[in-house]
C-alpha cells in the first residue's frame, strides 16, 4: 500500500476549562486518506466532526487542545512550529467552509481572495496570481471566470460563493481538502453540482478529500470510505458499499433508517429516540447504550473498543457482530 | 376598504420613493452647505476681503453693511474674513484631533477582539477615559501647557479615543464571529492580513459612520473649549474665541457673536445630517 496522503491517529480534543477542569470532547479518531480517497464524517450535530476538521486545521478555538498524531504525507503536524503549520494551511491543507454567505470576505474582490492565497504562499506574483484565479474560476465552473474575478461576493449567488471558496481552497494546490458540510447552505440541485465538482476535482488532482455531512445521500455520492462519529467517538468505519449495505453499529443503522425512502409507504420516519450526551456525561460502557435498543447490561459497564470485523471494516459495539438486524422502527 | 380609484392607495414604492426624495433634499443640502463652508475656509486667503487681524478703530462694531457684509467687531476687524479663517482653524483643529484620536482609538478597539488576552487591558482602559469629561481634560492641559491650540487638540483627540474604541470593539465582535474569519485563518493568512485586510477592513463602514457624526460634536466641544479661553487666545481668529469676543457686546451689537455661532450651528448640523443619511445607508446593506 502506498502512503496515505493524510494519516491521523488518535485524534483527541480536550476543553480546558478556567477552573481547571477538562472535557475530552473527542478522542481516539484514526483514519488515513489516500490520493484520490474521499472520507465521508458522519454524525450528528455535535457529535465531533466540525471539531475534527479544525482540530487538523490547527483552528482550534482558545481553551481546546488537540493531541493524537496527524501525518500529512510524512510530515507530522503537531511536531511543526505554528507558524510552519499556518504555512501549511492553505498549500497543502485546505478547507471548504459550511456557508458560502459568510466564508468570503466581503470587502474583497473573489480574484483579490484567491490571489491573496498565491501571493501568501509565494506560488505566484501578482500579474499571475490573477491570471491563475481566473483559471481556478473556470475550472470550478463559473461561467465567464475573466468577469467574475473581478466581482464582489455580495453580487454573485450562494452556489456561485461555494464555487469560489472551493476555488480558493484549491488555490494552493493542496494534496488533502476539508470539506466541512459544503453543501448545508445550498438548495438541491446546486447541492448536487457542487458534490459532484467535488468528486471531479479528488478524482483529477489526485486529492484526499475529507467530507464532513449529515447527509447520508451526498455521502454515498461522494465518499469512497465512511466514518461514523457519535459522542466524539468513532463507532464504526468502512467503505461506503458496505456501509451502506451491511452497517454493523446499532446508531449507523438508525441513521440509515431514518432516511425517508422513495417510494416507501411508511407514514413517518424513523427516529432515533433521545438525543447525543454532552461531552463528560458518559463515564463508563457504550456512550450510545442509552439510545440503543439492542443495549445489554454489559453495554452500560464495558467501554466497546473499535474493533476490525472484517477488511476495512471497524465497529466499535460489544454486539457486534450483529447477525440479524431486528427490523428498522427502532424508535419507540 | 373598497377600491376609491385613482390616488388613492400608495403602493410600497411609491412611499419609498418619497421617503428617499425627502432624504435626498436633506442629505443634499448637508453636502451643499458643507461644501461651500469648507470650501471657504479653504480658500479664506483668496477669498477674504480683509486682513482678519486688521485693526481699525474708527470703525469698530459696524453693522452688517456694504463696506463689511458681516459688520466688524469692537476692534473694527472685517467679521466675514475672521469667520473665514476662523472656520479654518477650527475644522483643522477639530480634524486633526478625530484622526488622530480615531486611528488610536479604532486600533485599541479592535486589538481587543483580535488579541482577546487583551481585551480586559484595553476595556478598562477605555473607560477609565470614557469616565473623564473631555471639558476637564482640556482643563486640565490648559492648565499645565498653558492655552493654545495644541492642548485643546489633545483634548479633543483623547476625548475621541475611548468612542471610538468602544465602537471599533463592538463592531470587531461582529466582524470576528463570521466565517471568513476563520476562512482567512484557514488559507494560511498572516496575523497583520488577517488583523487589517479582514478585521478591520470590514469594521470600516461602521466607523466611518459614527466619525461623522462624531465630527460635528468634537467641533463644537473645541469651539466650547475655544469659546472658555483654553485654547487659541484673542486675537486668534477661531470660532469658539469669536463668539466668547462677541459675547460682550451681544446686548447692541449682536451680529459679532450670533455670525460665528451660527456658522457653527450650520457645520454641526450638515455634519449630523450627513451622518444620519450614511448609517440608514449603512443599516440598509446590512439588512
Amino acid at each position: 500500500m502506498t502512503l496515505p496522503l493524510l494519516a491521523v491517529d488518535a485524534l483527541a480534543v480536550t476543553h480546558h476549562g478556567a477552573d481547571g477542569s477538562s472535557v475530552e470532547i473527542i478522542g481516539d479518531v484514526s483514519f488515513s486518506i489516500g490520493a484520490g480517497e474521499t472520507l465521508g464524517l458522519v454524525g450528528e450535530s455535535g457529535s465531533g466532526k466540525s471539531l475534527t476538521a479544525l482540530a487538523l486545521m490547527d483552528l482550534l478555538g482558545p481553551n481546546l487542545a488537540a493531541t493524537g498524531t496527524i501525518l500529512l504525507r510524512d510530515r507530522s503536524l503537531g511536531s511543526l512550529r505554528p507558524r510552519e503549520r499556518r504555512r501549511l494551511c492553505g498549500s497543502e491543507l485546505a478547507m471548504v467552509f459550511q456557508d458560502p454567505m459568510t466564508a468570503l470576505n466581503p470587502v474583497y474582490t473573489v480574484g483579490d481572495q484567491i490571489a491573496e492565497v498565491l501571493l501568501t504562499h509565494r506560488l505566484a506574483s501578482r500579474r499571475p496570481a490573477r491570471d491563475r484565479a481566473v483559471e481556478l474560476l473556470g475550472q470550478v465552473g463559473i461561467p465567464h471566470p475573466s468577469q467574475r474575478v473581478d466581482a464582489y461576493p455580495h453580487q454573485l449567488s450562494g452556489g456561485m460563493r461555494q464555487r469560489v471558496v472551493i476555488a480558493i481552497a484549491l488555490a494552493g494546490d493542496p494534496s488533502v481538502l476539508i470539506a466541512d458540510e459544503p453543501t448545508t447552505a445550498l438548495d438541491v440541485t446546486i447541492q448536487a453540482q457542487i458534490l459532484d465538482l467535488l468528486r471531479e476535482l479528488s478524482a483529477q488532482r489526485g486529492m484526499g478529500t475529507m467530507l464532513i455531512s449529515h447527509d447520508l445521500g451526498a455521502i454515498a455520492e461522494v465518499a469512497t470510505q465512511v466514518m461514523v462519529l457519535y459522542a466524539g467517538r468513532v463507532v464504526e468505519h468502512a467503505p461506503v458499499d458496505r456501509l451502506f449495505a451491511e452497517a454493523q453499529h446499532p446508531y449507523t443503522i438508525g441513521l440509515l433508517s431514518s432516511l425517508p425512502k422513495l417510494g416507501g409507504r411508511e407514514q413517518r420516519l424513523s427516529t432515533i429516540a433521545g438525543r447525543v450526551p454532552l461531552p463528560g456525561t458518559v463515564r463508563t460502557g457504550c456512550r450510545f447504550a442509552d439510545r440503543c435498543p439492542w443495549a445489554l447490561t454489559r453495554c452500560r459497564l464495558e467501554a466497546p473498543a473499535l474493533t476490525e470485523i472484517a477488511s476495512g471494516h471497524r465497529v466499535a459495539c460489544l454486539r457486534a457482530p450483529l447477525l440479524a438486524p431486528p427490523s428498522p422502527g427502532m424508535a419507540a | 376598504m373598497t377600491p376609491t380609484g385613482t390616488g388613492q392607495s400608495i403602493s410600497p414604492r411609491s412611499a419609498k420613493r418619497r421617503r428617499r426624495a425627502k432624504g435626498g433634499v436633506a442629505t443634499a443640502m448637508a453636502v451643499a452647505i458643507l461644501a461651500v463652508i469648507v470650501g471657504v475656509a479653504l480658500l479664506a486667503p483668496v477669498l477674504a476681503p480683509y486682513d482678519p487681524y486688521e485693526v481699525d478703530l474708527s470703525a469698530a462694531l459696524q453693522p452688517p453693511g456694504s463696506a463689511h457684509l458681516l459688520g466688524t467687531d469692537m476692534q473694527g476687524r472685517d467679521l466675514l474674513s475672521r469667520i473665514m479663517y476662523g472656520t479654518r482653524l477650527t475644522l483643522l483643529t477639530s480634524l486633526t484631533a478625530l484622526v488622530s484620536g480615531s486611528v488610536v482609538g479604532a486600533l485599541l478597539g479592535l486589538a481587543a477582539v483580535f488579541f482577546p488576552s487583551s481585551d480586559a487591558v484595553i476595556g478598562r482602559l477605555l473607560d477609565i477615559l470614557l469616565s473623564f469629561p473631555a471639558i476637564l481634560f482640556g482643563l486640565a492641559l490648559g492648565a499645565s501647557l498653558g492655552p493654545g491650540l495644541l492642548p485643546v487638540t489633545i483634548a479633543l483627540s483623547i476625548a475621541t479615543v475611548p468612542e471610538v474604541g468602544r465602537i471599533a470593539r463592538a463592531a470587531g465582535l461582529t466582524i470576528a464571529r463570521q466565517e471568513y474569519m476563520q476562512s482567512g485563518r484557514a488559507i494560511g493568512l498572516g496575523k497583520t492580513t488577517l488583523f487589517f485586510k479582514y478585521l478591520a477592513w470590514n469594521c470600516m463602514p461602521t466607523i466611518f459612520v459614527f466619525l461623522t457624526l462624531r465630527f460635528g460634536f468634537i467641533i463644537l466641544l473645541g469651539a466650547g473649549l475655544n469659546f472658555l479661553g483654553l485654547g487659541a487666545a484673542p486675537p486668534a481668529a477661531e470660532l469658539g474665541v469669536l463668539a466668547a469676543e462677541g459675547r460682550n457686546v451681544l446686548a447692541f451689537a449682536p451680529h459679532v457673536a450670533t455670525y460665528p455661532s451660527l456658522t457653527i450651528f450650520l457645520l454641526v448640523l450638515s455634519l449630523n445630517v450627513l451622518g444620519d443619511v450614511l448609517r440608514d445607508k449603512l443599516d440598509k446593506r446590512l439588512l
